[in-house]
């Protein structure tokens, strides 16, 4: 079931300045990761992510996610330690046609003479706010026994 | 899976359901391709509706023809959501197509009634409509592929003077109506190649190989000298476009002899060397293709196959099967099981020498001797697409001259799009 990406995600998703990650499972079912900057979301609220080698291990990867039906994640982290997690599944590459030539342009015109492999468009399936507030929040709320005792302890009153 | 139990108790033929139910190894949209390669598409109204002769490329420029026997402005063919290319041709109602039409507005392939996936049309090249200096239409000199060049120098085989072309095979009836409806030159200028070809590399990321076939041709001092001849002359010209020396490009030829492999080799940027078997099994070959056994023999085709390993080097060289004229009558194997133990057993001699072995699915054309037979069950094309690529990853051989982007017509080698060599 697709999921939408809240709208200030996607302004850090679409920022050249975030760092973006790619992961994506091998066939033994071992994670690999690889930084894409080239990640963003389309005006339909897909991740777009192209990939410049064919040959990558995130493609292969991707080929395997898209033929079964497996999910790849994009952990996306910005200024002041905003952090997020896509999961989502690959449902379309491009290797030719408009929306590949406009990405090879975009993509040549950015890093030199690159190549173009495939542009892969990837659906939201879930988002999770990665950041440590949200998730120091969200755990004590869910798991009250999760925390050390020190931390609740009052302040010490101030010294006369 | 009760189904599925039901099928095999009752051996019937599997359903693509079934078959992808009992091989969850190989991608569903392989065996879809597959499926629709076996049985072909009819294409709807309003499928043929959402055709924009602007924005995709349609038929035309085949160098066989279609199932339907007709040339009419349809959609060449599709691309699948994973980047594969479905190549197959127009085929009539009564024979069980799957149907393309329009689900929500798009392109969707259907059966029984059920939208089954979606396609996308292939995009239709810049150059298709500009004309040569010559005044010829462009595409009517050089095809394209979603990211492919097709240059098809000429549309005839010099077996059928004799009447041996090979049984399954459509080029003479083909170019004779290339020629009289589209104006398609019966035999093309390198020259003019060249200009067509420079034209297209104008268009960004739009090609990542070449590729070059035409029918055998027996005249020169040795046999097939002239169509060796041609072939250099036409890839030296396109080469001249190019600051490398050697190009991704591959050649579907005869079985050159030795001199003549290591001309094609340091003669010309050509990178790939194919030469169709077409079927494996000297008896098969003999009474399928007389024309190849009557100039080079079985022995002798394999033996030039592994000669050109030698020469283009591991991973370079392979042959093409028309799969599933093996079953046909008469002469052909008593069963599928019996057909994929021995064609692979021959893929495996031929890839222990470093051949690989594709396919395509046969797709029974009017006009040719065994038109009026049906091709294989989808189970024995998932197998053999299996049982080949296994075969690939037994001997590390790599396919990349004729993936699924380089081609696309081969379910096969879309598999290999998960090997690491």
């Amino acid at each position: 079931m697709a999921t939408a990406i809240p709208g200030d995600l996607i302004e850090l998703l679409n920022d050249p300045a975030a760092t973006k990650v790619l992961a994506t499972v091998d066939e033994d079912g071992v994670p690999h990761l690889a930084v894409k900057q080239s990640l963003y979301v389309d005006v339909a609220g897909r991740l777009v992510y192209t990939e410049l080698l064919e040959s990558s291990r995130s493609n292969r990867n991707l080929v395997r996610s898209i033929w079964f039906g497996k999910s790849v994640s994009v952990i996306v982290s910005g200024a002041g330690g905003r952090s997020f997690q896509v999961k989502g599944k690959p449902v379309k590459t491009h290797i030719s046609g408009p929306l590949f030539r406009k990405h090879y342009q975009e993509i040549r015109s950015l890093l030199g003479d690159v190549d173009v492999a495939a542009v892969w468009i990837i659906e939201p399936q879930e988002v999770i706010d990665g950041s440590y507030a949200a998730r120091s929040a969200e755990e004590r709320s869910r798991f009250p026994f999760f925390d050390h005792l020190d931390r609740l302890v009052k302040p010490a009153a101030p010294a006369a | 899976m009760a189904n599925l139990n039901l099928a095999i108790k009752e051996k019937r033929p599997l359903s693509r359901a079934e078959v992808t139910e009992k091989y969850p190894d190989i991608p569903p949209l392989v065996i879809l391709k597959a499926d629709v390669q076996r049985r072909g598409v009819h294409y709807s109204e309003a499928a043929l509706g959402a055709l924009d002769l602007e924005l995709h490329a349609t038929t035309g420029t085949h160098i066989f023809g279609a199932r339907d026997g007709k040339i009419a402005a349809r959609p060449e063919s599709f691309l699948l959501r994973d980047g594969s290319s479905i190549i197959t041709t127009p085929t009539p109602l009564e024979l069980d197509p799957y149907l393309v039409d329009l689900h929500e507005g798009r392109p969707f392939l259907f059966e029984d009634g059920e939208p089954v996936e979606e396609v996308d049309y292939w995009p239709r090249p810049d150059f298709y409509d500009k004309t040569s200096s010559s005044g010829t239409l462009m595409q009517n000199v050089v095809s394209a592929r979603p990211q492919r060049l097709n240059i098809f120098p000429y549309r005839y085989c010099t077996f059928w003077n004799n009447g041996n072309g090979c049984s399954f095979c459509d080029i003479v009836t083909q170019m004779k109506k290339g020629k009289e409806e589209l104006g398609i030159p019966a035999r093309l200028d390198p020259l003019e190649v060249k200009e067509v070809v420079r034209e297209a590399l104008l268009e960004p990321g739009r090609y990542a190989a070449l590729f070059l076939t035409a029918g055998s041709n027996v005249a020169g001092k040795r046999a097939f000298d002239d169509e060796v001849d041609y072939y250099i002359e036409i890839l030296q010209r396109v080469g001249e476009l190019f600051s490398v020396p050697n190009i991704p490009s591959q050649l579907i030829g005869t079985a050159f002899d030795d001199g003549q492999l290591e001309r094609l080799y340091r003669e010309t940027p050509l990178t790939s060397y194919t030469a169709d078997i077409e079927v494996l099994g000297e008896e098969l070959f003999n009474r399928h293709c007389p024309g190849k056994a009557e100039y080079i023999g079985y022995k002798e085709w394999k033996r030039r196959l592994v000669r050109a390993v030698d020469i283009f080097g591991p991973g370079r060289v392979n042959t093409g099967l028309v799969a599933g004229v093996e079953l046909t009558s008469p002469g052909g194997y008593k069963n599928e099981d019996e057909a994929l133990a021995r064609t692979l057993e021959e893929a495996e001699d031929l890839a222990s020498q470093g051949v690989s072995t594709v396919y395509i699915v046969w797709s029974p054309r009017p006009g040719t001797a065994i038109g009026d037979q049906k091709n294989a069950s989808l189970e024995y094309y998932v197998r053999l697409a299996a049982g080949l690529h296994g075969l690939r990853g037994k001997y590390r051989l790599p396919i990349g001259f004729d993936d699924y982007r380089r081609c696309g017509n081969h379910p096969d080698s879309d598999l290999s799009r998960l090997h690491n060599f």
